[in-house]
């Protein structure tokens, strides 16, 4: 699974947008979306956000969470703690760079914005390292994962699993090529 | 000591504030974690004046018009109070100061600091400085000895000190506090407090309690403590006539304690249990603000510091000799004063000091005690003469006068409504005309229109002076962005134009210009100035007109091209006025309200091709003490408007344009302090677009704000149970239901499927709240809903009534259908210019009024019908069958049945007698008929309404004819409508053979056994309700075979009879007629045999029915 897909799944999460168009209730297969009142909020799902709002279609609303002091106190709280601690929702990132590319007029604070998420996810990458690190180095066989999200887990998922496969390589006396189909032991 | 605790409000952000009163005490000085300092002119203020003095403010102090601050640049600055410039900085620290405050005459500043430092600063020379070192920690708090000779300080180190002011030097320390190494980490902040006036005790709090340290021996006198009080004090604060000390604690708790006695005179609770971080006493001594960590503001009003006062015998008369000092200082300017009140008075001129309290008592007690009557009495026509004498004197309007009710002496004493002025109702100053949806003049950005087409933004900055139109919906028009060069200040903004105006200036009239995007010439602009002296004071745009009100009471209308229109007075100074299509709503001032109302009128009129005026200056009403502050109309066409207060009002059309309130915005608000600024009102869906403001009456333009949605909800009472909301749903649909008779009366199109709907929903909240009162035993009450039903419903709940077992309530809704049947045949002819579409609910709110009259011209109708009653009888049936088809096409069989048999019984009725009746529900009311006796019993008078025709002999037929149009129709339909809904297994792919749904079934051949069927389908499913389609055939089958071989061949007879078919209706009615009697003959013996064998609620009817006959 690449960025791209868990990007695609975080299209699905639902943002408020304000219209600047009428149109009816829309059906679709994912559900029914709108109506659509020009300057009432609406919510819609983010691709869809993002398309209309490409046309100029409409205005989005940031959501709750998108907020300089909420994010502020997130970091904080990221920081202070040893754990991970809850997002304000599991494609912060995603939602973050999503909006903030496409709709940076629309958010108050963008720039701010983006250097507090990133804080955030910096942080949190951090202590994915380092818990990682001492996962490995205390030769654990597993390992608790509270509180992550999509996009962290698979940042760390390809590097995770190729150096474990290359731990259990050097490990094991084996020969180099007697050793597949043992990896599944991890 | 009684006293109220106002609601707390938003104050500042989050984090330490603290707050204090002007000397006047007509402010309320607050500064915050957000570098504020805000000017309250009351804790019902919510546009406050405020200062930015810093990043943070820590720390404020206010005397003599100078406001200093402790701000988080690490220096001691001085504001003016209450402009707000800066006037320098008196002093820095090395880090931020922590407390600040005045010495009592004003000409000194004392500081506690962060870096262990006090500096003591003379305002007029900054660099005159005393620095007192010592602490080993921050410093909490600081005060002034009122003589000026000494200063305490509180530190976290521990300790509380005294120093000699001059010499820089510790007096005396205390080590009594907890030793922390920062203020964030103090538990307290150990506010301290020297007693005014005397100064003869220093309080410090101490944990739980507060010391009292006697000033010179420095011994600890006495202890205040309260039992009640578990929590840390974290301020104290001293009444200004020295003898109450009110102390805040760190859970929220205040109270007050009379110094002498050492009791506790008043506890308070902060009402969501913060650390109250400050606590400041008004100067007058009746009121303390107090500020927490939250931000928040509140207030406590009333404290009469007078019960347990033992000086109470002088004390009001001290303050209103007190107040009539004041009074004439004022006066001293100007030199008018009356000679004969200066010489009564005299006395009190004297300056009061504290020095001299003891002679100055002696001295009052002659002023003390004409005044004291006075007030005990109540003379109220002596003082005012007596007033009146002191305005001539004084030459000082009436106005002015009220607000030198504020004492600034700090007065021993509490405040007494002893005001020397007119105490009667006080004119309210009249609202100010404003455009609805915009946001205050004064502001550089605004909103100057929000409304359903779109924004309109002013600016009015240094740079720019700019006007952006902005359209929700793009497909109207692109954005505009204009420059402002003329100064509009009012805008609306429709689908068709922007109309903008401007005040009036020196040079130049006020102009009017409309920007009317949607010409399809090339100008799209026109441009009008007012005659000279007259401006602008409101406008709005319509569907191709524009309005203007204007200062000379004029309103003016033009063409959306431009073209001048009609023009005409208006009874007073507009306040607002809004257009939608045709219509125009005024709002002006009808007079001058009192105590806080606004006397407002409302004119609603309406142009187009019938131009009138819908409502001509009635009054408009308010909630109490508020003014208007929005004004629109629903997108359906309804006027509404919000006031201050926050409550919604919608015209009831249908009740002679009455306001009904529809929702109060501020139920919804989570503080005192936030409000909704109204945006639009649709009607269908139900949706109130307002945009939350926190703190504040209206948004600011950037962050861009968001609309949300509110419901409605009717003020109705106790709609936490089930009956009141179903009523409240019920009433609220109703009434927004009326725009859809507005809008088809008026020409427009309307969504009938909305309308449908509403209707829909309207009747199932009326069957659920007659199921629910029928649960409850309430029959009287389902009576009264029934009459609100529509005729096919009530025959729902006849049924209903029916099953749960009550004949009595099953009875008298019978009669109710009659009588809807009746009505609707009645009006049948008078309303056929309206639409089909009827609703039982406009039916019986519309008509009821008709329906009188007709009661009283129903006798001379009854002897029309009597000559023609031939014709009169065809000519309703033909109606009838006109009105039934609309109801519903599966009716329309059964009506022709009823029609069939009233042609039968109508001719022949002297010879066949009463017509026999077939049908249990008919026997149910002819039976009513028969027994009046127990009809007064149960209800003893219904009132002339709903009194049916009474039964004569010679209208004998009429009566019938209704009788049978009406409850053929209901009883008939009741398993056609029931069905669906209480045998929910019935298969929906058999086709309902009982009623034919149409002309050519009716046609058609039928068998013995079918029309056997018809007769008595009813009263199987009623015995076994859940039987399958299949099934009661089935039944059926087997009842009809029990049947005598006579009996099965009349039921063969009138088959044959009824095949003849209804071409030759003539021939017919004779032979229907004969098959009625033989039919009602054998029902009669059927329900005979059945009653013996069940008695299922259904068969109970019918053995009712067989009674009668």
């Amino acid at each position: 699974m690449d960025s791209s897909e868990v990007e695609f799944l975080a299209e699905k999460e639902m943002v408020k947008i304000i219209p600047n168009f009428s149109l009816d209730r829309i059906y679709l297969i994912g559900g029914d979306l709108g109506p659509f009142n020009p300057g009432l909020p609406v919510d819609v799902p983010v691709w869809l956000a993002l398309n209309l709002k490409q046309r100029q279609k409409c205005r989005i609303v940031p959501p709750a969470w998108m907020d300089v002091e909420k994010l502020e106190e997130m970091r904080e709280l990221e920081r202070k703690e040893d754990t991970f601690t809850p997002v304000p929702s599991p494609y912060y990132m995603e939602l973050t760079k999503l909006l903030l590319n496409y709709a940076s007029d629309n958010i108050p604070k963008a720039d701010e914005i983006r250097t507090l998420v990133k804080d955030i996810w910096d942080t949190r990458i951090a202590k994915l390292r380092l818990s990682a690190d001492s996962f490995i180095s205390q030769l654990e066989a597993h390992a608790k994962l509270d509180n992550l999200t999509l996009m962290e887990i698979n940042t760390i998922r390809a590097f995770l699993l190729d150096s474990l496969n290359c731990m259990y390589k050097l490990r094991s006396n084996l020969q180099p090529g007697s050793s597949k189909g043992q990896f599944t032991d991890y | 000591m009684p006293c109220e605790r106002k609601p707390m409000r938003y104050g500042h952000s989050e984090g330490h504030t603290e707050v204090c009163f002007d000397d006047s005490g007509k402010f309320i000085v607050t500064c915050g974690n957000d570098g504020d300092v805000r000017i309250w002119e009351g804790l019902d203020d919510d546009d406050p004046k405020f200062i930015t003095v810093g990043e943070k403010a820590y720390s404020l102090a206010l005397k003599n018009g100078k406001l200093v601050t402790a701000s988080s640049n690490n220096t001691v600055q001085i504001h003016t109070f209450p402009d707000g410039d800066p006037d320098g900085i008196l002093t820095r620290f090395t880090t931020n100061a922590t407390h600040v405050v005045f010495n009592s005459s004003g000409s000194r500043v004392a500081a506690g600091s962060s870096d262990f430092m006090v500096k003591v600063v003379e305002v007029s020379d900054s660099s005159q400085q005393k620095t007192l070192r010592g602490h080993e920690a921050p410093v909490l708090s600081v005060t002034f000895d009122p003589k000026d000779d000494f200063l305490a300080s509180a530190s976290c180190d521990g300790s509380v000190v005294v120093w000699n002011i001059e010499e820089q030097s510790q007096l005396i320390s205390w080590p009594v506090l907890q030793k922390t190494n920062d203020i964030s980490n103090a538990k307290s902040l150990c506010r301290l407090a020297w007693q005014p006036g005397t100064a003869k005790f220093l309080a410090v709090p101490v944990e739980t309690k507060v010391h009292l340290y006697e000033r010179g021996s420095w011994d600890h006198v006495s202890t205040l403590s309260d039992d009640l009080q578990t929590q840390l004090i974290n301020v104290v604060a001293w009444s200004p006539c020295g003898q109450f000390l009110a102390a805040g604690s760190v859970g929220g708790s205040l109270t007050v304690w009379d110094v002498n006695s050492k009791l506790c005179v008043e506890r308070q609770k902060h009402e969501k249990g913060f650390t109250v971080c400050s606590l400041a006493w008004h100067p007058s001594g009746s009121q303390i603000v107090y500020t927490d960590t939250e931000g928040c503001l509140g207030l406590l009003d009333g404290l009469s510091t007078s019960t347990s006062n033992t000086n109470t015998t002088k004390a009001p008369a001290k303050k209103a000799a007190k107040d009539y000092d004041d009074l004439f200082d004022d006066d001293d300017d100007d030199r008018l004063m009356d000679e004969g009140l200066s010489e009564t008075n005299s006395p009190v001129k004297k300056p009061i000091t504290g020095d001299d309290d003891d002679d100055d008592d002696d001295f009052l007690m002659p002023a003390t005690g004409r005044v004291r009557n006075r007030g005990a009495i109540l003379d109220d026509e002596n003082s005012l003469g007596e007033l009146g004498v002191l305005y001539i004197g004084q030459n000082l309007p009436l106005g002015e006068e009220g607000g030198i009710s504020y004492v600034v002496v700090p007065a021993a004493a509490p405040l007494v409504p002893m005001r020397p002025v007119y105490e009667g109702p006080m004119p309210t100053a009249p609202q100010k005309a404003f455009q609805p949806g915009s946001t205050p003049a004064h502001l550089t950005h605004r909103f100057m229109m929000w409304n359903s087409v779109g924004i309109v933004r002013g600016y009015n900055d240094e740079q720019d002076n700019a006007i952006d139109v902005e359209f929700h919906d793009t497909a109207v028009h692109h954005a505009m962005h204009l420059t402002n060069s003329l100064g509009h200040t009012m805008a609306d903004l429709s689908q068709e134009a922007v109309l903008l105006a401007c005040p009036s200036t020196d040079e130049l009239a006020s102009k009017l210009q409309c920007l009317h995007f949607s010409s399809w010439d090339t100008n799209k602009e026109w441009m009008v100035d007012l005659p000279e002296g007259e401006d602008v004071r409101a406008l709005c745009l319509g569907q191709g007109w524009a309005a203007v009100a204007t200062s000379a009471l004029m309103l003016r209308l033009f063409s959306i091209g431009g073209i001048q229109r009609e023009i005409f007075s208006l009874p007073g100074n507009v306040v607002c006025m809004v257009g939608h299509g045709e219509q125009l709503l005024i709002v002006y001032h009808r007079a001058p309200g009192f105590d806080g109302e606004q006397a407002l009128g409302v004119q609603l009129l309406q142009f187009g091709r019938k131009k009138r005026q819908l409502i001509n200056g009635e009054p408009l009403p308010l909630s109490l003490q508020s003014h208007l502050s929005w004004l629109g109309f629903t997108a359906e066409g309804t006027p509404c408007y919000v006031d201050s207060v926050g409550v919604v009002r919608m015209l009831n059309r249908s009740l002679g344009n009455t306001w009904t309130p529809v929702c109060n915005t501020r139920e919804t608000c989570k503080s005192k302090s936030d409000h909704y600024w109204v945006v639009g009102i649709h009607e269908n869906p139900q949706q109130l677009r307002c945009i939350p403001c926190k703190g504040s009456r209206y948004p600011p333009t950037l962050p861009r704000p968001a609309v949300a949605i509110l419901p409605f909800k009717l003020p109705l009472c106790q709609t936490s149970t089930e009956k009141g909301q179903m009523e409240e749903q019920f009433w609220r649909s109703v009434l927004f239901h009326n725009h859809f008779s507005f809008l088809s009366s008026s020409g427009y199109e309307i969504d009938e499927d909305g309308q449908s709907q509403t209707q829909k929903e309207q009747q199932e909240l009326l069957m659920k709240m007659f199921a629910l009162s029928c649960k409850l035993e309430r029959e009287f009450r389902c009576v009264e809903l029934a009459e609100l039903m529509t005729q096919n419903v009530v025959t729902l709940a006849i049924r209903y009534a029916s099953r749960s077992r009550r004949m009595a309530l099953a009875q008298r809704l019978s009669e109710i259908a009659l009588e809807k049947a009746n009505q609707i045949q009645e009006e049948e002819p008078e309303e056929q210019e309206e639409e089909p579409e009827y609703s039982g609910v406009r039916r019986t709110s519309g008509n009821r009024r008709d329906r009188e009259e007709e009661e009283e011209q129903a006798e001379e109708l009854r002897e029309e019908e009597e000559d023609g009653q031939e014709m009169e009888t065809e000519e309703a049936a033909e109606t009838t069958k006109r009105q039934f088809h609309l109801f519903s096409s599966t009716l329309f069989a059964n009506v022709l049945m009823g029609y069939v048999q009233v042609l039968g019984s109508g001719k022949p009725s002297s010879s066949s007698g009463l017509p026999r009746v077939t049908n249990i529900l008919d026997n149910m009311t002819s039976s009513r008929k028969s027994s009046p006796l127990s009809r007064s019993a149960g209800i003893p008078s219904k009132g002339p309404v709903l009194k049916p025709l009474a039964p004569r002999p010679k209208t004998k037929t009429q009566s019938t004819l209704l009788q049978m149009n009406g409850t053929k129709a209901a009883s008939k339909k009741t398993p056609e409508n029931t069905q669906p809904a209480a045998d929910q297994q019935k298969q929906p792919e058999v086709p309902p053979p009982a009623s034919p749904a149409d002309n050519t079934e009716n046609n058609r051949p039928k068998t013995g056994f079918q029309f056997w069927l018809e007769e008595n389908r009813k009263s199987i499913t009623a015995d076994q309700p859940d039987l399958e389609e299949t099934d009661i055939i089935k039944e059926a089958m087997g009842r009809f075979r029990t049947l005598s071989a006579e009996e099965r061949l009349s039921w063969t007879e009138r088959a044959k009879g009824q095949t003849g078919d209804a071409a030759d209706l003539k021939k017919r009615k004779r032979a229907g007629g004969g098959a009625e009697n033989d039919n009602g003959q054998v029902e009669a013996d059927e329900n005979s045999s059945k009653k013996k064998k069940s008695l299922d609620p259904s068969s109970k009817l019918s053995a009712f029915a067989f009674n009668k006959n």
